[in-house]
């Protein structure tokens, strides 16, 4: 990608570009599809708009939501299109999910939306599908194959439980450290489905998996966990470029299982802490990671944030957007075979913000 | 305030180690402020000093030898000029309003929009600016101080060089050193709060200083520590000032852009208001910088309206009422969508916004203000 | 000892002295059992509870609760109280970082430092935190 194309007009492109890293050779696809083509979309995640009452959400979170949406839309050249992954609403409220849609409604170009666990569990999804679209669903673009899972599905007898109304059931679900709360999973459904869908697919198509939970297994306690992970893995396998984009966490995480890439996203909400932060419990960050900045809670915009990634020879590349931050971006090393941080991976270059937690 | 010329008695020959130990006793800070920042290659000495303060009044070095720093440096104004935005040569008007030079030693970059790193870099621009002084370049300035009999005396003695031996570097040097002796600390906040003058601050003052650290917000970027205030954070941010003259779609700001990357970021931004907007942005081209200023320390702000980068707020009143409605002067205004993070809705009543200007007024130094 | 009228009230007396100092010998101030670090235990732990559910409920006025962006409470970092707290200035105890973030991110209203909901809170925090070494000033 031609420096000069760089998004907010940097001139310097320090450190930026994935030029820094040798890239292997394009690999034609056969069977007559037309290789994938390197292209830049945008993803916001994570907006948790919570009312207090009547027309009055929570401003903090408005403002998160609001300002990502401002600058998506100062973004040059304009991404291809827009992903929302998750977590529109804080209760999966009606009034929530309306006011979300209306925020985003100013974004401009086509956005596709992830279904996060605080719009599921009120309502099981019903008012999501109605205004939104569905659950989950593939789509091709540019010769990359992506896919949007519902993963934050759990166990029927615990969504089926005698809950006192819906939103106790929400409740619980919506309470991070909730110790009788249920762990994510995609399920048999949508196992079968992707199974079928990715049959259809050339093994050297890049592959792209949209995601709420993360398909991986990091930490129990607050649901940064996928149950069925490692059937959903198994099932990326063949595919030569597979990557996986999940929300969540609120946090920046990156990892490589075999040939599975996976990159947490930014919630333009609040920031969560890295679970090694509570103390009576192990937890499975990856290390490859290089954590955020930890945040300063006088700057509400601290450690939240939004995202535009490249995609470039199948392979992405996340350009963290901070704001009140330095921005972060972490690219795919293609002859090292996992994703780095442009600036920071290296132990000997963190600065106190990544160590501080 | 303790001026070398008082205290230190010789020259800069006398020796690096004298020199440097003068520096450090008689630039040990007033009350409330850490030890000044000297770079070592520019030393404070008094005929130094007395060299930077002769070239900061000098009208000549302008196109029309009408205008000096001290034009909009006014140590009669608190080192600023009263005015929302500067006006150099021919009343041209610019579109920022000029800093106070009063601790302008103590911040890490220079300009609203840090786009200098050091005093010394920053005082070799306003000549070269068309709004300012004018200048097509620094060779007028050049041939006075080299032709010059008093500057001639001056530069030999401070810097041992003389005709075309004295360059800018010298020029700016002293400029610097000049500026870096004006401190100003041991307000009656800094006797109050540090000294535990308890008479030093009037009841007002007092509850302003609480709403300050407490419901204002104001401590953690206009920073109160320990033991020492400097009043700022050395950071950027956007605070809303003005946010309805900012690029309002990626068409205005690429406009925006180009200006800068045209005639140069001093030149642009000081002449064309829309490209001034974009604050920090024009040296960082970091989205999170859009609209962003150096906070600017508040120690005697009494002194230099009016406020903000380009003086749109008359008095402190103003300021406050600004701040509390969550970075707008009205209530009803729409909220700026790049707004930092620190900046909301403060909810004070009319009694504490008074309390807070009170406590402001609290940060004057007393030899800074003009009977 | 002869009884007599007078004899039984300072016999009872002496009586009483001997028994009580006994007593004293065998019980010292400050000493306690088993049965009542359990006591004190479970006292405490009830205090923890009531933090719990203040700390996952809405303190201000915004229906934000801390647990939102501190499950667990991580990333309190009780360990490191006392210490100098950026946002105020000034070197703080952790009651006052509590209350920093009822008035800021929670739009509330302080709670005195002794009162019932913040040794309550206090309690939870630092439970959660159990373990971890003192780091006093650690930023």
């Amino acid at each position: 990608m031609n420096m000069n194309r760089r998004a907010f007009l940097k001139t310097t492109g320090a450190g930026l570009m994935a030029s820094a890293f040798p890239l292997s050779l394009v690999k034609i696809a056969f069977g007559g599809q037309a290789p994938a083509q390197d292209f830049t979309f945008g993803y916001i995640s994570d907006a948790h708009l919570q009312q207090i009452q009547g027309n009055e959400f929570v401003r903090n979170w408005d403002m998160g939501l609001i300002r990502a949406v401002r600058e998506a839309n100062l973004l040059t050249p304009r991404p291809d299109f827009f992903m929302f992954g998750g977590d529109l609403a804080q209760l999966g409220k009606k009034e929530e999910l309306d006011h979300g849609l209306e925020i985003m409604s100013n974004l401009r170009g086509k956005v596709h939306y992830v279904i996060g666990e605080h719009d599921y569990y009120l309502d099981l999804g019903e008012y999501w599908q109605s205004k939104i679209g569905p659950l989950w669903y593939s789509f091709d673009h540019k010769g990359v194959h992506f896919v949007t899972l519902n993963s934050i599905l759990t166990y029927d007898s615990w969504i089926h439980k005698k809950w006192p109304s819906p939103m106790d059931r929400m409740l619980a679900m919506a309470r991070l450290d909730n110790p009788n709360g249920s762990p994510f999973m995609v399920g048999e459904e949508q196992l079968t489905w992707l199974k079928k869908d990715l049959e259809k697919v050339n093994r050297s198509t890049p592959v792209v998996l949209f995601s709420h939970s993360p398909i991986q297994k990091i930490f129990k306690p607050w649901n940064f966990w996928t149950e069925d992970a490692e059937r959903v893995q198994a099932l990326l396998k063949p595919f030569e470029k597979a990557t996986v984009i999940y929300g969540h966490v609120h946090q920046i995480e990156y990892n490589q299982i075999g040939n599975i890439t996976f990159h947490a996203v930014m919630a333009t909400a609040w920031p969560w802490p890295y679970p090694e932060s509570y103390s009576q419990t192990a937890s499975c960050l990856p290390k490859l990671t290089v954590p955020m900045n930890r945040a300063d809670p006088f700057f509400e915009r601290d450690a939240t944030g939004w995202q535009f990634i490249d995609v470039r020879k199948g392979k992405v590349g996340m350009h963290y957007q901070l704001p009140d931050n330095k921005n972060r971006s972490v690219l795919f090393n293609s002859k090292a075979g996992k994703p780095q941080d442009v600036n920071y991976q290296d132990y000997g270059s963190r600065i106190p913000p990544q160590t501080h937690y | 305030m303790k001026t070398t010329a008082r205290y230190f008695k010789g020259t800069f020959r006398t020796g690096i180690i004298a020199a440097t130990f003068a520096a450090c006793v008689a630039f040990a800070a007033p009350v409330g402020l850490p030890p000044v920042p000297v770079p070592t290659d520019n030393l404070i000495t008094p005929e130094k000093v007395k060299l930077g303060d002769k070239l900061f009044h000098d009208t000549r070095f302008s196109s029309t030898e009408e205008v000096s720093c001290a034009t909009c440096h006014d140590r009669k104004k608190g080192f600023a000029d009263s005015l929302p935005v500067s006006e150099g040569i021919k009343s041209l008007k610019g579109t920022r309003n000029a800093p106070t030079v009063i601790n302008s030693a103590y911040l890490r970059t220079q300009f609203w929009d840090g786009r200098e790193p050091t005093l010394e870099s920053q005082s070799a621009q306003p000549f070269l600016n068309p709004v300012e002084m004018g200048l097509k370049d620094h060779e007028p300035i050049l041939k006075i101080v080299r032709t010059d009999p008093e500057y001639a005396e001056l530069f030999k003695n401070v810097f041992g060089k003389t005709g075309d031996q004295i360059t800018m570097v010298e020029v700016q040097k002293a400029l610097a050193t000049f500026q870096r002796t004006l401190i100003g600390g041991n307000s009656p906040f800094d006797r109050y709060y540090f000294e535990g003058e308890k008479e030093a601050m009037s009841p007002a003052a007092i509850r302003g200083l609480d709403i300050y650290i407490g419901q204002g917000r104001c401590v953690s970027c206009h920073l109160i520590e320990q033991t020492q205030a400097l009043f700022t954070d050395n950071r950027f941010h956007m605070i809303g000032v003005s946010a309805n003259q900012m690029p309002q779609d990626l068409d205005e700001l690429l406009a925006a852009v180009e200006d800068v990357k045209k005639k140069g970021t001093d030149i642009a931004v000081l002449s064309n208001p829309k490209t001034s907007s974009l604050g920090r942005y024009a040296v960082t081209r970091d989205l999170t910088d859009i609209g962003a200023f150096k906070t600017p320390t508040l120690r005697n702000i009494e002194l230099t309206a009016p406020y903000m980068h380009d003086g749109s707020h008359k008095t402190l009143e103003e300021v406050v009422r600004f701040y509390n409605n969550g970075g707008r002067l009205n209530e009803t205004d729409p909220l700026p969508e790049l707004l930092s993070g620190g900046i909301r809705p403060l909810n004070l009543t009319e009694k504490q916004q008074a309390d807070l200007v009170e406590f402001l007024k609290a940060l004057t130094s007393p030899q800074f203000v003009q009977k | 000892m002869r009884k007599n009228r007078k004899l039984p009230g300072v016999s009872f007396v002496i009586l009483m002295a001997s028994v009580l100092l006994a007593i004293s010998f065998s019980i010292q101030a400050g000493d306690f059992t088993q049965e009542d670090l359990e006591r004190w235990d479970k006292e405490f732990m009830t205090v923890v509870m009531k933090g719990e559910k203040l700390f996952h409920s809405a303190l201000g006025t915004n229906k934000v609760s801390c647990d939102q962006c501190h499950p667990n409470a991580a990333n309190t970092h009780p360990e490191t109280y006392p210490k100098f707290q950026q946002q105020i200035g000034r070197v703080v105890s952790l009651f006052e970082m509590v209350n920093w973030c009822i008035q800021n991110p929670l739009e509330g209203d302080p709670l005195p430092a002794d009162d019932p909901k913040m040794a309550a809170l206090l309690s939870y925090m630092t439970y959660e935190r159990r373990g971890v070494p003192l780091a006093p000033g650690k930023h």
